[in-house]
């Protein structure tokens, strides 16, 4: 093997071989993606569960979540796939298939590592309202999901990408308990053909273009749901949704406007305000001048 | 401490909204209030002020529950929300029915920064009152044409001035129709070119027969439409009184506070 390796090397590159064998690629691509959005979401509803509870006042409940973010962070998620599907399950003659053990392993540990950015997400949500929500009657629980999980949501949203983006390479892990994913097809292809290079850059491409993808998802809600962007996107001004939003708003504007007819107005006193200001401005530059002119005297 | 009868403008026995009686609380080692008690009558406009750490701020949120005292009475309604005076049973009453009938408005507005103007302030007739979308919005309109802001139902939070912030504050609390409204220093946050606006909304709602407590460094406001001032200081009421206590007050401790900030 190890005499055949300059030969193979020195072989002539062939883009037309990954092509020839596209399908075991796709099939490969396909188990991936199917393994990395079911791990993760599995993985962000364990997480908020994960990170409720981390945040619960209960003196038995947060150590021992505390325990299970600890663990599952420090051990190498190599070993723990290694555990989970022969340590664990053939030991407890669990049922498992190799996807089932890579999926478990994943989410066990992509959960504790999205409950503490969902943790850290919610407290940087400031008191002030949550105390506001309470102020106009609201429950816990309302106040919770209407009020602080939204901008709690965007708070996470690039560091939750992050982790997607993390899943997607971990899960090409498992290809070591036999799970024919991108990688474990890959390695195949290429011990079968020795064309190591052709079928490494292919997967190489193939990832990057995986985790690009995901990259541009990322930046897409990041937009969507920025604050700031609310006054600059025309896309959202101009959607079929924002026009319908606009017309429903100026119907009740006009609604209201034609019902209060005859109450009083608040008057503002800004021009009054603005006025004064100036005059205050004028006087003090009097009285600087005054005084340099006085000094200079 | 119930008012003397010369002290208040209203001719007849008023009734009061809120009571609050002996209420201590502590922060750790520093003890906020000892043992301060207040009755606000229907329609009564309290204006509480004081030197920072006096705890006025404190006193307002307890009566709103936001801060649970250690001990002693809150009062709404027939019913207690406090631990209790001793020996006194009455029956207790939860949080949320007082809190949806006592409007709060925040020094730092605390508008909710991800929805709307208009769903900043129909939120919780929605969410607590049940009320219908689409009538909570009208109401929401309404309350916010009120203060001004019929044209900025639309917008976010972050593209209006403090001041618009403030009155939409103002509107939020307003449309859940409370028998009390609560101040917490309504303008100390604001540009001091944004105070005016924020203080005719609130001028506006004394005029109205709005029952108000209002911390307050706004002396104007305060001489204009404190019908009851009180002046606090570590933590104990020290004077109260109508409008000659920015004149001649008694104690010293007042007297110096407020030449200081006049």
């Amino acid at each position: 093997m190890r005499s055949l390796l300059p030969v193979i090397a020195q072989a002539e590159f062939r883009w037309g071989f990954i092509w020839d064998n596209r399908q075991i690629f796709l099939d490969g691509l396909r188990l991936t993606i199917l393994i990395s959005i079911v791990s993760f979401t599995l993985s962000v509803a364990l997480g908020l569960v994960v990170a409720l509870l981390r945040m619960s006042k209960s003196k038995i409940i947060q150590p021992l979540i505390a325990a299970y973010v600890n663990v599952f962070r420090a051990i190498p998620l190599l070993v723990f796939i290694l555990f989970v599907y022969y340590g664990l399950a053939i030991q407890f003659n669990l049922n498992m298939t190799a996807i089932q053990a890579g999926v478990l392993a994943l989410t066990l540990q992509y959960s504790a590592w999205l409950g503490e950015i969902f943790r850290s997400g919610i407290q940087a949500v400031p008191y002030g309202q949550r105390e506001a929500a309470h102020s106009v009657g609201m429950g816990r629980v309302q106040t919770f999901f209407r009020v602080v999980l939204p901008q709690a949501a965007r708070i996470v949203i690039p560091p939750t990408g992050n982790m997607f983006i993390g899943m997607i390479k971990d899960s090409s892990l498992v290809y070591l308990i036999g799970v024919p994913e991108l990688l474990r097809v890959s390695n195949r292809l290429a011990n079968r053909t020795f064309r190591y290079f052709e079928v490494y850059l292919a997967t190489v491409l193939i990832y990057l273009a995986l985790t690009t993808l995901v990259y541009f998802g990322v930046k897409y809600l990041e937009k969507r749901f920025a604050l700031v962007d609310l006054l600059t996107s025309s896309a959202r001004n101009w959607s079929p949704f924002a026009i319908r939003r606009t017309a429903r708003l100026r119907a009740l504007q006009a609604r209201v406007e034609a019902d209060m007819q005859g109450e009083p107005v608040l008057e503002i006193p800004i021009e009054e305000e603005e006025d004064e200001k100036e005059e205050r401005e004028e006087q003090v530059a009097l009285e600087e001048e005054t005084e340099v002119t006085g000094l200079e005297r | 401490m119930s008012v003397s009868p010369n002290n208040t403008s209203q001719p007849e026995q008023p009734a009061p909204v809120v009571r609050l009686r002996s209420i201590h609380k502590s922060f750790g080692s520093n003890h906020v209030l000892k043992g301060v008690d207040l009755t606000v009558d229907q329609g009564q406009h309290i204006v509480i002020f004081g030197p920072s750490g006096s705890g006025k701020s404190t006193l307002l949120r307890t009566t709103n529950l936001l801060e649970r005292p250690e001990s002693g009475s809150v009062w709404f309604d027939g019913k207690e929300y406090g631990p209790g005076l001793d020996g006194q049973k009455l029956p207790r009453g939860k949080p949320r029915v007082l809190r949806e009938q006592i409007g709060m408005v925040f020094q730092q507005f605390n508008l909710f920064p991800h929805i709307t103007v208009l769903e900043n302030v129909s939120l919780a007739l929605r969410r607590v009152k049940g009320i219908s979308h689409s009538e909570a919005d009208y109401k929401a309109a309404t309350q916010l044409k009120r203060v001004g802001l019929l044209d900025k139902i639309g917008a976010y939070p972050i593209q209006l001035s403090g001041g618009q912030q403030q009155r939409v504050a103002i509107a939020r609390s307003l449309v859940m129709e409370p028998k009390v409204m609560l101040f917490d220093e309504p303008t100390s946050a604001l540009d001091p070119e944004l105070v005016g606006e924020v203080l005719a909304a609130m001028r506006a709602l004394a005029e109205s027969g709005m029952t108000m407590v209002v911390v307050t460094h706004e002396m104007g406001f305060a001489r204009e439409a404190g019908d009851l001032n009180i002046f606090m200081d570590e933590g104990m009421i020290v004077e109260q009184g109508g409008h000659e206590i920015y004149q001649d007050a008694q104690e010293p401790r007042t007297r110096a506070f407020i030449e200081a900030i006049l």
